[in-house]
């Protein structure tokens, strides 16, 4: 489609204070010859809104380049259906954060409007990626409560659900319990299970279809194409989906690795999920003599939140124990009940419920230290614990010790089932003539095991080390959210949680799971570019098959045909850019953002012999709100910088640097978000992997005679808006010790 | 962990405590701010959090000997601090019912004295033992209480009565002495020292104003508790006139044994007056502190009749109504004798074993008001 373009500047919130506004309008009318450009007083109240429309019905102007305040506001205002939008920032990066009407300050906001309109005259309209047709079902794996809820939030919104059980009855752990803890308010009594009534509910919905004592065998295809292939008892049965849930739940950890605490050497010594079937099946006794246990001491994390066992806290042991205490007490008022904690974590409302088995008479609490279990005579136990509130170290006499054990995902790939794999791995190799690597491990999510998808990338959802095995990719913004497109974890096997936890998740996760289905349909992407209706376009003709961009699309998104040329699973790709970045024939574009156009930004720039010109390449998603913050409290910003926004730091292409540079742009400085696990990017390392291209760039500066320091990566948190002014200025101060780029008199 | 201590909890404990008004006993979670807030507890090893936990693991056997509950003197500024409604000082009370229980034989008496449910017997006991030994008749004539009840009746039933409340108390003073030197592993120290400094403490009552929220407790305290010496000094003038110079009551102020009578009124006001400070005090802080426990209130009753009736039998005696005179005079020896047999169980046994405790913890080093 022909662009027409129309430029309008906005005067109010203090632009007009701070820069001529008419020196801007020329930049647009006679620099760039745009025939239609206006200015308002507010352009965002409803005559300014006005004159835009009225343009684009009367003059055709089908592209619209406002410049006034932040793309992160008035965006309903700036919304025109059907037509381009692009937004310069003069508020907060000029207005609210730069000295007003100074040369610099109106050689900066004219930069801005070069490139703005250099930006939108590059854009194209979008043309959103269809398939052809999109399964609307949702696949859900395991059906305990957490895949039982699931399906049903699934079913009850009308779309179809296709439950995965590999034991022949739903209801997962919950179904396994004597009782169940409270759901509701005043979260005092035990509740008898409702597991079963869910189940039901799943096995009469018409809209789910349930598998049990059935496992995934294969899944091919990607969002709203899913190819399931179903190992039943009676064969394999082939379905379709749109997405997929991951309810997989979790194991307890092994008890037998808790020897100290006397499991396996005393019959007496049990875990929580043994306890929670003596008491489904009548009397608590001692598994020695069967006598009647009325001293039952609780451990508590037995094994958990201790480096040789289970680093983490699992969340539920605590109030398992308390239910289990009431059990004691219940059945035997005379009973007493210990639970020795190092700390009680009874997440969210439970403090109730805490709080109420607390007021037992029957139920002695301490926090303290257990130091070990041994045998006192007449088959007692003794627990000896060791800084305990009473004040001294303390045996207590016990007729039965509860280990509560916490839990292991069941995505957790245990040391010993990957070696095996990794033997077998390399025996492949092998065979077929290769070297196998003695130092490679093999990654967990190499090996099959609850999904098998057929993914280049491996079967698995790949995990986070910090998440020790959960399938957790960014559990800061996104909960629910795998390192696969359109496949939602949610329960236990994605962050360990009871049983209420695991209720509401599921819902949280159908709802993803829906909405996936209806992007893809629609051709739109998925969280968080929920609007984006672009997607990255390869000239394949150029392609020279280096996979580099398979190597580090996060998502798995790219395939490789049998020649090794990469392709996209378009519905898997989230519109990161991280291909963009990593190509190093610059093949990878998307229809509003390229390389070409940001490289053509740089080059619009007004490079004046004299003074400093910079860069700043900002994340959109945290780097860019932090500068909008840092101008509205007001504070200065240096005016050598021009900031421009990229979908993520992954994005970087080194063909940027290397044409800024040789353009006489002095420096650029990248901000983004913080490395490491514990990352805050919303594409899983979209910074570091701009910092290791970065590496390979350092020599090539060197070769030019520029310092390598002039390109600097900083990493930054949206909340650090306050450092910006300092780290900025820094920056600036540090350029100026430099000579002045010499490409600035070509 | 060989030196570990087994402990043994005894769930009859804590169920005693609750039941004895320490309901909210369960409800700490041991985070101590009640003893730091507590402007009375020595330093190293402060009560009352340790107590708290103690009694909810019912670990009866910590309180054989354990000066601390004792030295609390219940000014509830832990409990009017306390985050979780956990009511320190009411759970203390508590215990410190216990402790009379174990300390104060014989012990069905002293189940029988903290029992709401056998308040009638408590003091249907005396009036039977007064209606025996009295005999009942309304006399004619002037009203003179001695024609009613004989003066040497009442010194037969209320000496040994106030013995035995005394003997009780003493001996439980005394075992209880024992177990805290045993407990805190104490052999000797500064006896008649620590006795003169609780002496001058009690004189004083100068602890009462380390006190935060029920700082008003001074007062009342202060004003029955000189009462009660005040008419202490009037029965003992009372009964060197009877016995001695052979003067018969009533006395009047105006005649031979006008000391007996100037004591006597003052001690009736300072009741009168003290009384109705306790009272109205426990309601203004009812809210932050609670209102109390039976156990408290067993005794402001006792002593809150004694008051009245005292006043009241005095009163008509002076108008003449008879019909009303003798019969509150009645009421009036059915208390004071419930005061005297009951000392050593009811809440009036602080006397004994908050003075005791409050000597030991001087005599061990615990309290640092004296040099040792």
């Amino acid at each position: 489609m022909e662009k027409k373009l129309g430029v309008y500047i906005c005067k109010g919130c203090n632009i007009a204070d701070t820069v001529e506004i008419e020196k801007l309008q020329e930049v647009a009318t006679k620099e760039k010859q745009i025939p239609v450009c206006k200015t308002h007083d507010a352009l965002c109240g409803t005559e300014g809104l006005e004159l835009i429309k009225n343009d684009i019905s009367g003059e055709g102007v089908n592209t619209v380049v406002v410049a006034a305040c932040s793309p992160r506001v008035k965006f309903r205002e700036f919304s025109f259906p059907g037509n381009l939008v692009e937004r310069i920032n003069l508020r907060e990066f000029v207005a609210w954060s730069q000295e007003p009407k100074t040369e610099d300050t109106q050689a900066l906001a004219e930069d801005y409007m070069r490139m703005g309109i250099v930006k939108a005259q590059k854009g194209d309209f979008p043309e959103p990626f269809m398939l052809e047709e999109t399964d609307k079902s949702v696949l859900v794996v395991g059906g305990g409560i957490t895949g039982l809820t699931s399906a049903l939030g699934v079913a009850d919104a009308g779309y179809k659900a296709i439950v995965v059980e590999k034991s022949p009855e739903l209801g997962g752990w919950a179904a396994k319990m004597y009782k169940q803890l409270p759901q509701s308010y005043p979260f005092e009594s035990l509740e008898e299970p409702t597991v079963k009534s869910v189940a039901e509910r799943v096995i009469s919905h018409d809209n789910i279809k349930v598998y049990t004592s059935s496992e995934v065998e294969k899944i091919v295809g990607f969002p709203g194409q899913y190819d399931v292939a179903i190992k039943t008892a009676g064969g394999t049965e082939q379905e379709k989906a749109g997405s997929i849930i991951m309810a997989a739940g979790w194991r307890p950890y092994d008890a037998g690795k808790l020897e100290h605490l006397g499991y396996g050497k005393n019959p007496n010594v049990i875990t929580n999920v043994q306890m929670e079937e003596m008491a489904s099946s009548g009397k608590i006794t001692r598994p020695s003599d069967g006598k009647e246990a009325k001293r039952v001491a609780f451990i508590q994390c037995a094994g958990s939140r201790d480096a040789n066992h289970l680093p983490y806290c699992s969340s539920f042991c605590c109030l398992t124990s308390l239910k289990q205490a009431a059990y004691v007490r219940e059945k035997n008022p005379d009973a007493i009940a210990y639970v020795l904690y190092k700390d009680i974590r009874t997440p969210g409302q439970y403090e109730l419920f805490y709080q109420s088995m607390q007021n037992d008479p029957g139920v002695m609490l301490t926090k303290g230290e257990v130091t070990g279990v041994s045998e006192a005579s007449g088959g007692d136990l003794l627990v000896n614990v060791k800084d305990t509130l009473l004040g001294e170290d303390v045996s207590i006499e016990a007729d039965l010790v509860v280990l509560a054990t916490g839990m292991v995902p069941n995505t957790k790939i245990e040391q010993d089932v990957l070696a095996e794999w990794k033997k077998k791995f390399d025996e492949q190799l092998t065979a077929s003539g290769g070297k196998p690597d003695p130092n490679a491990a093999l990654e967990p999510h190499k090996v099959p095991n609850i999904l098998k998808l057929d993914y280049k990338q491996g079967p698995e959802l790949p995990g986070l080390d910090e998440a020790y095995g959960f399938a957790d990719s960014n559990y800061i913004c996104f909960q629910y959210e795998t390192l696969r497109t359109g496949i939602y974890a949610a329960g236990s096997v994605r962050q360990p949680m009871n049983m209420l936890q695991s209720i509401e998740d599921a819902l949280g996760a159908s709802m993803k799971a829906i909405q996936c289905i209806e992007a893809t349909a629609n051709g739109y992407a998925v969280h968080p570019r929920a609007w984006d209706q672009t997607y990255p376009e390869v000239n394949l003709n150029k392609c020279t098959s280096c996979k580099r961009c398979t190597e580090e699309c996060p998502f798995g998104a790219i395939e490789e045909d049998e020649k090794g040329t990469p392709f996209h699973k378009m519905t898997r790709c989230r519109r990161c850019g991280t291909c963009l970045g990593s190509c190093p024939e610059r093949v990878i574009n998307f229809k509003d953002f390229s390389i070409d156009m940001i490289s053509s930004m740089f080059k619009t720039m007004d490079v004046p012999d004299e003074g400093l010109r910079l860069l700043g390449l900002v994340c959109e998603n945290d780097a860019y709100p932090a500068l909008d913050a840092a101008a509205m409290k007001r504070q200065k910003l240096p005016s050598a910088i021009r900031f421009v926004s990229v979908r993520c730091l992954g994005t970087l292409n080194l063909a940027w640097i290397a044409d800024a540079l040789s353009r006489g742009i002095d420096g650029m400085i990248l901000l983004g978000c913080k490395f490491g696990e514990n990352y805050q990017c919303h594409f899983v390392k979209g910074s570091e992997l701009a910092q290791e291209r970065l590496g390979k760039l350092q020599e090539t500066l060197g070769r030019l005679m520029l310092e390598p320091e002039r390109v600097e990566l900083v990493q930054l948190s949206i909340s650090d808006y306050d450092k910006l002014p300092e780290i900025l200025n820094e920056y600036v101060e540090k350029l100026d010790g430099f000579e002045p780029n010499p490409f600035k008199e070509f | 962990m060989a030196e570990a201590t087994i402990v043994k909890p005894d769930l009859d404990f804590v169920k005693g405590v609750i039941a004895a008004g320490g309901e909210s006993l369960k409800k700490c979670y041991q985070c101590a701010t009640c003893s730091v807030v507590c402007n009375v507890t020595p330093d190293q090893n402060p009560f009352p959090r340790k107590e708290m936990i103690w009694a909810q693991w019912g670990l009866k056997d910590k309180f054989k000997g354990n000066p601390d509950v004792w030295l609390c003197q219940q000014c509830n500024d832990c409990t009017a601090y306390c985050p979780r409604g956990a009511k320190p000082a009411e759970v203390l009370g508590a215990i410190r019912k216990q402790t009379i229980q174990q300390y104060s034989a014989p012990a069905f008496l002293a189940g029988l004295v903290n029992n709401k449910t056998f308040m009638p017997v408590l003091f249907l006991i005396p009036a039977i033992i007064l209606l025996i030994t009295g005999g009942f008749s309304i006399p004619e004539g002037d009203i003179v209480f001695s024609n009613f009840f004989p003066i040497h009746t009442i010194q037969f039933v209320f000496t040994p009565a106030l013995l035995f409340g005394l003997a009780v108390g003493v001996m439980g003073v005394m075992k209880f002495w024992k177990d805290m030197k045993q407990a805190a592993g104490v052999t000797s120290g500064d006896l008649k020292g620590s006795i003169i400094a609780t002496a001058k403490d009690v004189i004083s009552h100068g602890k009462f104003k380390d006190c935060g929220v029920s700082k008003d407790r001074f007062l009342s305290h202060f004003l029955v508790f000189y009462s009660f010496v005040a008419l202490a000094i009037a029965t003992g003038f009372g009964v060197l006139y009877i016995d001695i110079f052979h003067v018969m009551s009533p006395f009047s102020l105006f005649g031979k044994g006008w000391i007996v009578k100037l004591f006597g009124l003052a001690g009736a006001a300072g009741l009168l007056l003290g009384v109705s400070l306790m009272v109205m005090n426990r309601f203004k802080n009812a809210a932050k502190v609670g209102i109390g426990s039976y156990f408290d209130w067993l005794l402001i009753t006792i002593i809150a009749v004694v008051m009245a009736s005292g006043i009241l039998a005095y009163l008509t005696r002076l108008a003449g109504i008879a019909g009303l005179a003798y019969p509150i005079y009645f009421i009036h020896l059915v208390f004071v004798f419930s005061l005297f047999v009951y000392l050593p169980y009811s809440k009036l046994a602080h006397l004994f074993y908050r003075g005791t405790a409050m000597c030991f913890a001087k005599y061990s080093g615990r309290d640092k008001t004296i040099d040792n």
